[in-house]
């Protein structure tokens, strides 16, 4: 609390505040931005990160839309062709899908297609991720879908900080960003975010922890268990260091490099099941250029391989417990 | 003239033989804007041949002939203002070449020539002009529906007068994209027309196996949108009946469907075999019977504004300027293997970069 007296410009947030913040932020900035997304007027989007919007910046620019997915997502790409920033709100992730053409097929195919006359700067965010008791079609971590189609860049924050100025770097990007908000911790986590439009450049990780046994490579709501694993292996003398990696495409070759060149042992977390999931992208990056640095096996933890399941949620997802194991696999090797 | 949705015939201003209904005249084309239009077809026809010939000798991949289905393209595009968004289809280069695109483009885009505006990137059936404001369309059957949706909700909110066209075929209507997009433009009001070219065949399937309506013009009810049948080989009807829904759209009375009822000749692409499914005699019938190029003339004829002279004066300019559009078309340079990692993203990603590298060594260049 000292600090946000101190910096006046500095506010305690959470990750809907921070959101709802740089959408206001950069709606004010450049009237060329507008949101659209199912409930996201007058009822405020239903984690009511959009709430007072409407009122603010009107019909025009706040659009409620029916309830068709391929529509909002459609919407957004032809928004874009003509100039508009067109920020989509998906409710939840999961149902992105009837969008996912839209979005796979236009999207990120418009560029390439017209060797860069067209460019869709347009931004999909949507919640995503599971613990929030919302079973195999609230929980989902579908990013390798997303991540594994040239065109898209993928974005998912793990704090409000990053998650404001992340947001605000996707609305300016030229290309179209995928922006997955870890819903589980949308008012969980609170950081200071400072008012006013700032950005957190894509492409980058942070290193949220300094430690130099093992890396422990994740991004958004798993950022927290990682820290959890790592407080617990501190209690045996391990020190683990965490890498937020922030923007999946494009992901920060270089951060991987200095983490896993320092420590020589890595652990890879990610809610999604593991067959085909991202972190398997980046597993064989690290083996493709850094085999020498590794001192034992990159571990991935993720979710089973299972569909998302509801009352067995805590068998399911990576915890802090499964994370240790991985980490002592890697480290006994 | 009154255009009216909903009717159970469609709309014409032509008889088949060429004679002028009553409208003709209330349209207020002159006789210049006549012979304008023809040019129109009987060029795009040229182009179109020209094209299909290149698949034949194997120097293009992928062709969808727009042959028959003339009148449809030409007659929706020439209402059409340079700042009107068109979004096309896999067969609509009759409509881009109204709106603007040149013959040489097109050509180089079969070839895959960097004249071409997708330089090589895109299957040969149709690029995109960003000046122009022709969007390059997918393969994906129905996607452009709902984007051009999206696009003259933009033009609405920023008030605009433009208005933006979509073209599909009468399989797209079976797509979600259709539905999705169509109750869309009718929530917004969107300046939009959406262009159903019905030819009556899904490469195989037939209109009454893809839809239980009797026409997909009446669909538009379901919608709260007018809907207008009108006849796709009559270049004057669907010409009218365009015009008057962008002037509609203009106003601000939003968006409107159109089905043009046509015939293509040629199979679905370079790559069908149309004999497997077409009955016996159909096609003979529209081509000798109903061909819209020469329902056109012959309605030239009719108004004494044409005759042989002129119409082998035409058929030869034609056929010269098809020639220097497909030389000026293979003069342009095939793209340089290295710029395959462009475009993807604004600017290379950092692993794009890496891979760029790799490319350049396998190339041996730096």
């Amino acid at each position: 609390m000292a600090t946000a007296q101190a910096e006046k410009k500095q506010t305690t947030s959470t990750m809907v505040q921070a959101v709802r913040s740089a959408l206001i932020d950069e709606m004010k900035l450049d009237e060329d931005v507008v949101i659209l997304g199912e409930d996201i007027g007058i009822r405020g989007g239903v984690f009511l990160v959009t709430e007072g919007l409407i009122d603010m910046f009107g019909k025009d620019r706040v659009i409620d839309t029916p309830l068709a997915e391929m529509g909002i997502i459609g919407a957004a790409v032809g928004m874009s062709l003509y100039g508009l920033k067109p920020v989509a709100e998906i409710q939840f992730i999961d149902f992105l899908f009837p969008g996912f053409d839209m979005l796979v097929s236009e999207a990120a195919k418009m560029r390439y297609r017209s060797a860069g006359e067209f460019g869709c700067p347009m931004v999909v965010r949507s919640p995503y991720g599971g613990g929030v008791r919302g079973g195999g079609y609230h929980s989902q971590s579908p990013e390798a879908y997303f991540v594994s189609t040239p065109g898209l860049k993928v974005v998912a924050p793990s704090n409000p900080y990053d998650a404001k100025g992340l947001l605000i770097a996707s609305i300016r990007d030229p290309d179209p960003v995928v922006f997955m908000e870890p819903k589980k911790i949308y008012r969980a986590v609170k950081n200071e975010v400072p008012e006013g439009a700032y950005v957190v450049p894509l492409g980058k990780a942070a290193v949220t922890r300094e430690g130099k046994h093992v890396s422990l490579i994740t991004f958004g709501a798993m950022v927290h268990v990682a820290l959890e694993a790592a407080e617990l292996v501190k209690k045996d003398g391990v020190e683990a260091e965490v890498v937020d990696l922030r923007s999946l495409q494009p992901y920060d070759m270089d951060a991987i490099a200095k983490t896993v060149q320092k420590t020589g042992h890595v652990v890879l977390l990610q809610e999604a099941p593991t067959i085909g999931g991202f972190m398997g992208e980046i597993a064989a990056h690290i083996a493709e250029h850094h085999v020498g640095y590794l001192e034992g096996p990159v571990v991935r933890v993720g979710g089973w391989d299972t569909p998302f399941p509801y009352a067995l949620e805590k068998a399911y997802m990576p915890n802090a417990e499964r994370v240790k194991r991985a980490i002592q696999k890697t480290l006994n090797f | 003239m009154t255009v009216t949705p909903f009717t159970d015939k469609p709309i014409k201003l032509l008889e088949y033989d060429g004679t002028p209904g009553p409208d003709v005249d209330s349209l207020g084309l002159s006789k210049d804007e006549f012979i304008s239009i023809y040019r129109w077809l009987v060029y795009a026809r040229a182009v179109d041949d020209r094209g299909y010939i290149l698949v034949r000798q194997g120097r293009s991949g992928f062709y969808a002939q727009i042959a028959g289905q003339e009148a449809s393209q030409i007659g929706s595009a020439l209402p059409l203002e340079r700042t009107d968004y068109l979004f096309g289809d896999h067969r609509s280069q009759g409509s881009m070449l109204v709106k603007g695109l040149r013959a040489a483009e097109w050509f180089a885009h079969q070839l895959g020539r960097m004249l071409d505006p997708s330089q090589g990137r895109l299957m040969p059936h149709g690029p995109g002009r960003k000046d122009l404001r022709i969007v390059p369309p997918s393969s994906t059957v129905g996607n452009q529906i709902t984007e051009a949706v999206g696009t003259a909700m933009a033009q609405k909110i920023k008030k605009t007068k433009e208005l933006t066209i979509c073209y599909f075929g009468d399989g797209a209507t079976s797509e979600g994209d259709f539905h999705v997009g169509m109750n869309f433009a009718a929530v917004y009001g969107s300046p939009i027309i959406l262009f159903c070219q019905n030819n009556q065949y899904a490469i195989s399937v037939k209109l009454e196996e893809q839809t239980h309506t009797k026409t997909i013009a009446e669909k538009a009810k379901a919608y709260g949108m007018e809907g207008y049948f009108v006849d796709g080989n009559d270049v004057l009807a669907v010409y009218a009946v365009t015009k008057h829904c962008a002037d509609r759209a203009r106003r601000g009375d939003g968006p409107a469907l159109i089905e043009a009822y046509t015939y293509r000749y040629g199979p679905h692409s370079s790559a069908d075999d149309d004999t497997r499914y077409r009955p016996k005699g159909e096609l003979e019938m529209w081509r000798n019977e109903r061909d819209p190029i020469t329902r056109f003339r012959k309605f030239l004829e009719y108004r004494k504004l044409w005759d042989d002279a002129k119409e082998q004066k035409l058929q030869a300019e034609c056929k010269a300027e098809v020639a220097a559009a497909l030389e000026e078309a293979e003069k342009s340079p095939a793209p340089e293997p290295i710029t395959v990692l462009d475009y993807a993203y604004e600017k290379l990603t950092p692993h794009l970069e890496w891979e760029r590298k790799e490319l350049a060594a396998e190339l041996g260049i730096s």
